[in-house]
């Protein structure tokens, strides 16, 4: 008994100590702005994503790096997302020179794990103070911590050339129907109606009009963000936020989208809409969209991407799918392009251990130079690309290795250390006028099939794109997007929000599948259902996320 | 899991304390061998329960104790408050009921078919293909299951309307009242198999005079199993139902989860599924702990009551 007694108690003593252990000593130490060494130096990186492609530094480019820098990498780089590592560092204190935490970010700054580099880049960091240019506000943490703790690494001033969400029709359904004008739902219900009747079955198999997804989350994508799109709003996650007032509003709560929801309504009244919409799961929605028999989808460009490419590979062009920006009726429109300004994001910080920040930030802004990035874009002169006439050119066979050679990145080094620094995006040019990355529009068009082709040349347009009111068009958000506003971790916002989403995830479905007589019933308990669960103290939390969001960013 | 018949102790209490010391001292080894295990079942089971402090904070991870803020019963309130936890407990009760009884008769009765084949090769082939779908993972099953049941050229719905039984196929997967019975129908196949094994291995160890003296005094095949299978296995019968209702309300909800969509969700969310989506899911490690607490403590009464009735009716328990 004794023993059992005094083995317990040293077991609970460890336990103790383990705990205590837990405790980090966080006292913030101050950066010696002045302090700098000479000669190499070795940074030891920790990444929470996988890089299949590192080359340890030992290729060309990234020699050239480390010779212009004198700064080598000890990277490491987990394949759990940094889930697991970056609390036990948290536990133990100790950490690499280097972080790239992912969504940890949070976790480090309240443990006082990295350092503030605002007086950094101010002093040795131009490059990376061009590349954010009038975003550089954005980067700071929050409304009681101004600091910079982390780099986003994401691309800044992205280019896009492809729409990424809309509504969708086989390329058939619009060759076939004589290219008619696709505009308002009204138009996308009368193509599917009209093919539909033509041809009751593809391969054999009966032809489904509209099929939508409902798949926990994925709800989301297919069936209420579209509410906002086809109706002028941007997507800004589950809330609405007035340009001018900058209120928020649980986005279903609009009038605008009850009339959206009843079209949908409408449509499986009508049984163009996939009965199995709501029942169906991810995979089983992939391989009927693959099947190619359904003829219209309102999807996002990256969750039906698959079922897209099985369509191509299996050689049926005219099944696969054209993005239109459709809208509920004339007076709106589709704001897939409107520019949320730089949004920032995940990317790269310097831990508290690093003994040399200086050279640290010196080596990440020779990254973001000029020079840096056209190292890891193009690579180095004369040997993965050439000047001719005084513009880059990459030649063919170079291009061709490129494409083919899976092992490319790693063996020269072009791109290896492209993730660890902020990047301009497709598009931007330099003081020459040429692009930094090699990707260009010309790229996205010689990718079209022929039948993709053909449809946009009757449209009298080039890129999907073009079908799609501009970038132009619209003004900046000046708070991003909603969507990635944190919400505070166990705060009462975050509660009412994922109540509301389990009401829309049972309501939206019902109240799309219930007779047309009983729309207005079910959308009114749904309206009643939200308000119990209080969504308007989260409309008012939310929007003051929304405002101090914009005083951060100084708009 | 012993079975400990009821009768009276054979030993004398300890009452002098010499004598504890003694015989501890004389069975030392016996002591000594038993301790890698007691202090295993210590560390791994006792140990944890220490976590079940969080439930009376607020949470947060990376802070050592002292720095935790204590709220007392808050989140068991906040708990029992919730309309929604009373709905999940519903659909969990449900669920689990059914499939006990389900679950547990037909393996029961399977077993004992099985044990009067007596063709040796047609008895193991059978019940090696009984108790394979276990092997299979949940998610192909639920995949089995929604495919079977589609309207879109599932076998059940083409069956139903080649015979004419229905004009327009039936969408059994957005029926709430359904998705009970099939989750539970869908368990039994899955598990029905599996379950009879360990009613098999008690009947095997029946012994074989019994049914040749039954068979001398003239007992048919039902009057043999009536009066030598069932009563053999008794004592197996009686452990297993003890158990499964001391699990009944933690049934999981891996199947559940898979088999469901957004259109019957009052039907198919399921306890646990609520504490990982209110809990863990949101952070409130607290929350899910204190769900935790609560499925352990129902858990625990369940056994006890169990136990005690039917200590108290066939004076066999499992403790």
């Amino acid at each position: 008994m004794k023993r059992i007694i005094k083995k317990s108690g040293l077991l609970i003593a460890t336990t103790m100590l383990v705990l205590a252990g837990c405790q980090n000593d966080s006292a913030s130490k101050k950066v010696d702005l002045d302090k700098e060494s000479t000669g190499p130096v070795s940074f030891t990186l920790f990444s929470a994503d996988p890089h299949p492609q590192w080359d340890k530094m030992e290729s060309p480019v990234s020699k050239k790096v480390k010779e212009e820098t004198g700064v080598s990498l000890e990277a490491e780089f987990d394949v759990a997302g940094g889930e697991q590592k970056i609390p036990l560092m948290i536990a133990s204190g100790e950490y690499p020179d280097l972080i790239l935490p992912k969504g940890n970010a949070a976790k480090l700054v309240e443990a006082e794990a990295l350092i503030d580099l605002t007086d950094l880049i101010d002093k040795y960091g131009p490059n990376l103070k061009k590349v954010y240019g009038d975003y550089f506000n954005r980067l700071k943490w929050s409304n009681e911590d101004e600091g910079i703790y982390i780099l986003p690494t994401s691309q800044v001033n992205q280019t896009y050339w492809a729409p990424g969400t809309g509504f969708m029709l086989q390329n058939d359904v619009v060759k076939q129907l004589g290219y008619p004008e696709i505009r308002t739902v009204k138009d996308f219900e009368k193509a599917i109606k009209d093919y539909k009747e033509k041809n009751p079955s593809i391969d054999g198999q009966p032809t489904v009009g509209l099929s939508l997804l409902a798949d926990d989350w994925r709800i989301q994508i297919t069936t209420t963000n579209p509410a906002f799109l086809a109706t002028g709003a941007p997507d800004d996650g589950e809330f609405y936020i007035d340009p001018e007032t900058f209120e928020a509003k649980m986005h279903y709560r609009r009038a605008e989208e009850k009339e959206y929801f009843r079209w949908l309504n409408h449509m499986n009244d009508s049984g163009l809409l996939d009965k199995e919409s709501f029942v169906q799961k991810y995979d089983q929605y992939l391989a009927k969209v693959s099947s190619g028999r359904v003829i219209g989808l309102i999807d996002a460009d990256w969750e039906m991407a698959e079922a897209q490419r099985a369509l191509r590979e299996a050689g049926k062009e005219e099944r696969m799918y054209g993005m239109y920006p459709v809208t509920l009726t004339e007076e709106f429109e589709h704001h897939n392009f409107q520019d949320t300004g730089y949004l920032g994001g995940w990317g790269i910080g310097i831990s508290v251990d690093n003994e040399d920040p200086v050279r640290a930030i010196k080596f990440l802004d020779y990254l973001a130079s000029d020079e840096g990035q056209i190292l890891q874009n193009w690579g180095i002169e004369g040997e993965h690309h050439e000047i001719v006439d005084g513009k880059r050119v990459i030649p063919e066979d170079e291009m061709k290795e490129r494409n083919n050679n899976a092992n490319y990145v790693k063996q020269t080094g072009v791109g290896a250390l492209k993730g660890f620094a902020p990047p301009y995006g497709d598009g931007v040019v330099d003081s020459t006028g040429q692009t930094y990355t090699i990707a260009s529009p010309d790229q996205i068009k010689d990718a079209y099939t022929e039948t993709e082709k053909e449809v946009l040349t009757n449209y009298n347009v080039e890129m999907w794109k073009d079908l799609y009111p501009q970038k132009e068009d619209f003004p900046v958000k000046p708070w991003g997007a909603a969507f990635n506003i944190p919400v505070p971790g166990g705060s009462e916002l975050e509660l009412i929000m994922q109540k509301s989403l389990d009401i829309v995830k049972k309501r939206v479905p019902e109240a799309i599948l219930a007779k047309p007589d009983d729309f207005d019933k079910v959308w009114d308990t749904f309206m009643n259902d939200l308000e119990k669960a209080d969504v308007e103290k989260a409309e008012e939390e939310y929007t003051k996320l929304v405002k101090s969001r914009l005083e951060l960013w100084g708009k | 899991m012993e079975i400990a018949k009821k009768k009276a102790h054979t030993y004398k209490p300890i009452k002098n304390k010499k004598s504890f010391w003694g015989s501890l001292i004389h069975q030392r080894y016996l002591y000594f061998m038993s301790m890698p295990f007691v202090i295993w079942v210590f560390v791994f089971n006792y140990l944890p329960l220490w976590g079940w402090t969080m439930a009376f904070q607020n949470y947060r991870p990376g802070k050592s104790m002292g720095e935790q803020e204590w709220v007392g019963l808050q989140h068991f309130i906040m708990l029992f408050q919730d309309e929604r936890f009373y709905l999940v407990l519903r659909n969990t009760l449900a669920m689990s009921l059914m499939g006990l009884i389900l679950g547990f008769t037909v393996p029961i009765v399977f077993a004992i078919l099985l044990n009067e084949v007596r063709k040796k090769a047609f008895k193991s082939t059978l019940q090696t293909i009984t108790y394979l779908p276990h092997f299979v993972s949940w998610v192909v099953v639920a995949g089995i299951v929604t495919k079977v049941l589609s309207i879109d050229g599932g076998v059940v719905n083409q069956v139903l309307t080649a015979t004419g039984l229905v004009d327009e196929p039936i969408q059994f997967m957005t029926k709430g009242g359904l998705f009970w019975i099939i989750v539970t129908l869908a368990d039994l196949w899955k598990e029905m198999g599996w379950n009879s094994i360990i009613f098999l291995a008690a009947m095997a160890g029946i012994d074989p005079q019994l049914y040749e003296a039954a068979k001398v005094d003239g007992a048919g095949r039902l009057r043999q199993i009536w009066h030598i299978t069932l009563p053999g296995i008794r004592p197996t019968i009686l452990v297993v139902l003890i158990l499964s209702i001391g699990n009944l309300i933690s049934i999981g909800f891996e199947k559940q989860f898979l088999l469901g969509n957004s259109t019957i969700v009052d039907y198919s969310e399921v306890l646990d599924l609520y504490a990982l989506n209110y809990g863990i899911g949101l952070g409130r490690f607290s929350y899910g702990t204190a769900i935790g607490i609560f499925n352990s403590l129902v858990s625990i009464i369940l056994l006890f009551l169990a136990n005690g009735i039917f200590k108290r009716f066939t004076n066999q328990s499992v403790m």
